[in-house]
């Protein structure tokens, strides 16, 4: 038996070796976000975010960088995710490998939550400060309460340097300037080890003398309290008022030390300022907007009207972060990821300039493989198979409408 | 008392009362795992863990979490099919020296249980709020969780249940019953597991937050006091040692 | 008794033994009390715990103390009743702290990179000092109960402030005042963690002036009064050697 015992134990640990010598040779690339587990009906009926840009593609540590851009917050807002009366501006990332050193919405600093309407336009920008070197997915992100996290497009961003180069220099109220990765960090180690080797020495005082077996049969024999003696009440005694006296001590010192303290800052703001978003001179209805399955590519029977005095063309159809876009009339500039970009995945059967007054209906086709691999294309098994999106207009002068689109979307099979 | 030839004999020839190889052994077992653990999701948790669609996903945590449920139904199944099928017929005959040695055997069950239990509940339990706290969760098998709740808690299950049975079929002193407080400590941390479903039911349908402190929790907390009941095991052990023991030590 | 009766071989021996298991039943009794107080505690004050920006003077304060203070009187109710041993409390914290600094270093710091002046864990060492000696001067749960709950309810603020107080030096940051552990929350992102469900104090049209962590402190350590009996009949019953007939 011991044997087989002592073999198994050996070949255990040959395997163990093994599977740690494989596994320490490969390691792949991080990819993107749980973006794609959300329902797609609700990431279709959100936040729509736009005009976004990731100011760079590389940053050192100790370097900065922005994303800004704008959401729409739509306002068919789904039943099942709360209302964002209280959200939250965060930014998707892998844990800080950035810190958030600034974040906007509406021009307002917001550090803490906000509250927000639906069928309002916002601006905002996110400032980060690169901490930790790799290659990270950088999305945009709003957190709802009691909806959770709204994940918007990711960007790969890598990050160069040494994190132990980064610093975090702050400037308190009272004219200190501190290092906020590290300050405090001896003194709480020290406050922690003292109390925990007081803890111990309480404990070691008692363990020095046989505990259980001999103490229980001193106990059951009506001995118990031959077990403490007055020296024990002694030690007792000083623990106590040390430990008093102790927390006394470093309490008052503290007061003096920093004499200036505020609580911790908290509560929601409200009145952030949307965009005055410019009246739109174009009416669109949906006829029908249909998803061939298996396939990649939506339909839509658009029936469009201007009212406005220029000529317009549809340049892009914009819907959770997936951007089609007929390159004969929009282009990207700002080096959106490529994966939501489909540069030039929308067709209009009839995409010349509609004059003023003008009705057209078209046959408008959005197509990319970002349907399937962004699982859209799973609107159609949702419990709640209707779509939303924003469609952009541009007139002769180049001037740029926005208009919202929701309909229900029909699944076809043959 | 004078000692015997027969049991000056008995001395040369016999094993320590205490096999600390077994429980060194045993101790390292599961912090050289544990370890490697450590570093798996360590590195394959950044590199594969964040999007649960992704083909690494895939490969390096699913693989892993249904290579984990073989290997721990099959461990269960020879280990306590082990301490049964070898169980004493005649406890109650055995010698008290030999019940001292048993006893001395069942504590390096207990202190096995003792390092798997602070693996499973404290590190692994921990360190799931510090993942998803910083992540966004977007599956039920999340890799902290293929961690936690169906690797670490199974072990302590494992070894709890394997340190109850060898008990109950190797020592007098567990021959009267099933000991109350010893049931209590090994069901409730089991209890642990099933709850995990109701967590998981809530993080889908009804509780959006990463918040600790929600009350969706509160199952994981009722089940955790449980393991109190290892002071009812405590104390009929010391009752039981004391008992072995009175006459020599007064 | 013979000789060949007797577990062991000589009175030396049994005095080995029983030392032997001293360190046994310690070894077990702080590990296993550690995984199911580290599991209930992170999950009733667990957030305060994990954050510097969750330690306010109101929430932290009044949920620290109460929550905690349950395994100390458990684990006092075998320990000193049982074996006159007056360290009940101080095993539970060593246990606690022991197995939070562990994870918030090695996990918090060394798996997703949270500094450690952010996530350190809040010190409970004074009041479970005092709990046990006031158990063991005292003899009495009563006494134990009520002026051992007050006082672990009372001393835990200040207890704390050593380590917690310079970071509520006040900062202005671009237009807006943070304190120091403020701007830790914002500037280490937390993607799971928005700034919303922080449970902290926000004022209310009724708070006098700076009364706020004193009040708190005292609601606290007449709840943990009533928690402590509550846990020590629980820990009655977890002591229980009973054994349950099968059918």
């Amino acid at each position: 038996m011991k044997l087989i015992k002592d073999k198994v134990a050996k070949l255990s640990f040959v395997a163990l070796l093994a599977a740690v010598s494989a596994s320490m040779l490969y390691t792949p690339t991080a990819s993107a976000h749980g973006e794609k587990s959300q329902a797609a009906f609700m990431r279709m009926r959100t936040i729509h975010w736009f005009d976004l840009n990731w100011s760079k593609e590389e940053v050192a540590v100790n370097d900065t960088m922005t994303i800004s851009g704008k959401f729409f917050v739509f306002s068919g807002w789904p039943e099942t995710v709360d209302k964002p009366e209280i959200s939250f501006l965060n930014i998707g990332i892998p844990g800080p490998v950035f810190i958030r050193a600034g974040s906007w919405v509406g021009g307002q600093l917001v550090p803490r939550s906000i509250s927000l309407e639906l069928g309002e336009t916002y601006d905002f920008k996110v400032l980060l400060k690169a901490r930790r070197p790799g290659d990270w997915h950088v999305h945009t992100m709003l957190n709802v309460k009691g909806g959770g996290p709204i994940i918007g497009p990711g960007k790969w961003v890598t990050v160069t340097g040494s994190m132990k180069d980064f610093v975090d220099p702050i400037t308190t109220l009272t004219g200190e300037t501190i290092d906020l990765e590290n300050y405090n960090l001896s003194n709480t180690y020290f406050w922690h080890a003292f109390w925990y080797a007081l803890g111990l020495a309480w404990l070691g005082y008692w363990m020095r003398k046989p505990m259980f077996i001999p103490r229980s049969i001193a106990v059951e024999a009506g001995k118990a309290d031959s077990l403490i003696s007055g020296t024990d009440k002694k030690v007792a005694m000083g623990f106590a008022v040390g430990t008093l006296a102790i927390v006394a001590m470093s309490f008052s010192n503290t007061e003096s030390q920093f004499p200036v303290t505020t609580p911790l800052q908290a509560g929601l703001l409200r009145g952030i300022k949307s965009i005055e978003m410019p009246a739109t001179s174009i009416a669109v209805k949906v006829e029908d907007a249909t998803y061939r399955v298996p396939g990649r590519a939506m339909q839509m029977t658009l029936t469009i009207t201007n009212n406005g005095d220029s000529p317009v063309r549809l340049g892009e159809f914009n819907t959770a972060g997936v951007r089609f876009l007929d390159s004969n009339v929009a282009v990207d500039e700002t080096g959106y990821p490529d994966d939501l970009l489909a540069e030039e995945g929308l067709t209009v059967s009839d995409n010349s300039p509609l004059a003023p007054g003008q009705t057209r209906t078209v046959q408008v086709s959005a197509s990319d493989a970002a349907w399937e691999v962004y699982r859209l294309a799973d609107l159609i098994y949702d419990p709640d198979s209707r779509f939303a999106g924003l469609l952009f207009f541009y007139d002769a002068a180049g001037k740029r409408q926005l208009i919202t689109i929701d309909a229900p979307l029909i699944p076809t099979f043959i | 008392m004078a000692a015997t030839t027969e049991s000056v004999k008995t001395d040369a020839a016999e094993a320590p009362l205490l096999n600390v190889r077994n429980m060194l052994l045993g101790a390292s077992l599961y912090i050289v795992f544990y370890g490697w653990v450590r570093w798996y999701e360590g590195v394959y948790g950044w590199s594969a863990g964040l999007d649960s669609f992704a083909p690494e996903f895939e490969t390096y945590w699913m693989n892993f979490l249904y290579i984990e449920f073989v290997l721990e139904a099959s461990t269960a199944g020879i280990l306590w099919g082990y301490i049964w099928k070898t169980r004493d017929r005649k406890v109650m005959s055995i010698t008290p020296r030999e019940e001292l040695r048993r006893h001395f055997t069942h504590w390096v069950w207990l202190v096995m249980y003792a390092i798997a239990i602070y693996y499973g509940a404290s590190y692994f339990t921990e360190q799931d709020g510090t993942w998803h706290q910083t992540i966004v969760r977007d599956t039920d098998f999340t890799p902290s969780h293929i961690i936690e709740f169906y690797l670490s808690y199974p072990i302590y299950i494992i070894t709890g249940f394997a340190s109850f049975l060898y008990a109950k079929t190797r020592l007098p002193a567990y021959q009267q019953g099933m000991s109350l407080q010893y049931m209590v400590s090994v069901i409730g941390p089991f209890m642990i597991l099933p709850n995990v479903g109701l967590n998981e039911w809530g993080h889908t349908f009804w509780f959006m937050e990463e918040l600790f402190v929600a009350p969706l929790h509160y199952g994981f907390v009722f089940f955790g006091w449980a393991a109190l009941g290892v002071m009812g095991v405590v104390n009929i052990e010391v009752a039981s040692l004391s008992k072995l023991l009175k006459k020599d030590l007064a | 008794m013979s000789a060949s009766q007797s577990a062991v071989r000589s009175r030396a021996e049994a005095v080995k033994v029983s030392r032997t298991f001293d360190w046994l039943i310690c070894f077990t009794l702080f590990f296993v009390v550690l995984g199911g107080y580290h599991i209930h505690y992170m999950l009733t004050g667990g957030d305060w715990d994990f954050w510097t920006d969750w330690k306010d003077r109101r929430l932290w304060v009044t949920v620290a103390p109460i929550v905690s203070i349950t395994f100390p009187a458990a684990v006092q109710a075998m320990l000193w009743w049982r074996y006159r041993l007056p360290f009940g409390a101080v095993l539970c914290i060593l246990g606690l702290l022991l197995g939070e600094w562990v994870n918030r270093y090695l996990n918090f710091w060394g798996w997703t990179y949270f500094p450690v002046n952010f996530v350190f864990p809040s010190n409970l060492m004074p009041g479970a000092i005092l709990l046990d000696v006031i158990l063991m001067l005292s003899g009495s749960m009563t006494a134990t109960a009520v002026l051992g709950g007050l006082a672990y309810g009372l001393v835990f603020y200040p207890g704390n402030w050593a380590v917690v107080g310079p970071l509520h030096v006040p900062v202005e940051y671009n237009g807006m005042m943070m304190t120091l552990a403020d701007l830790q929350g914002y500037h280490y992102v937390r993607t799971g963690t928005p700034e919303y469900i922080r449970m902290v104090e926000k004022g209310t049209l009724r708070t006098f002036g700076k009364d706020v962590a004193p009040v708190s402190a005292f609601f606290s350590g007449f709840v943990s009064i009533l928690i402590y009996f509550l846990w020590h009949f629980f820990g009655r019953w977890f002591n229980s050697t009973e054994f349950v007939k099968s059918a």
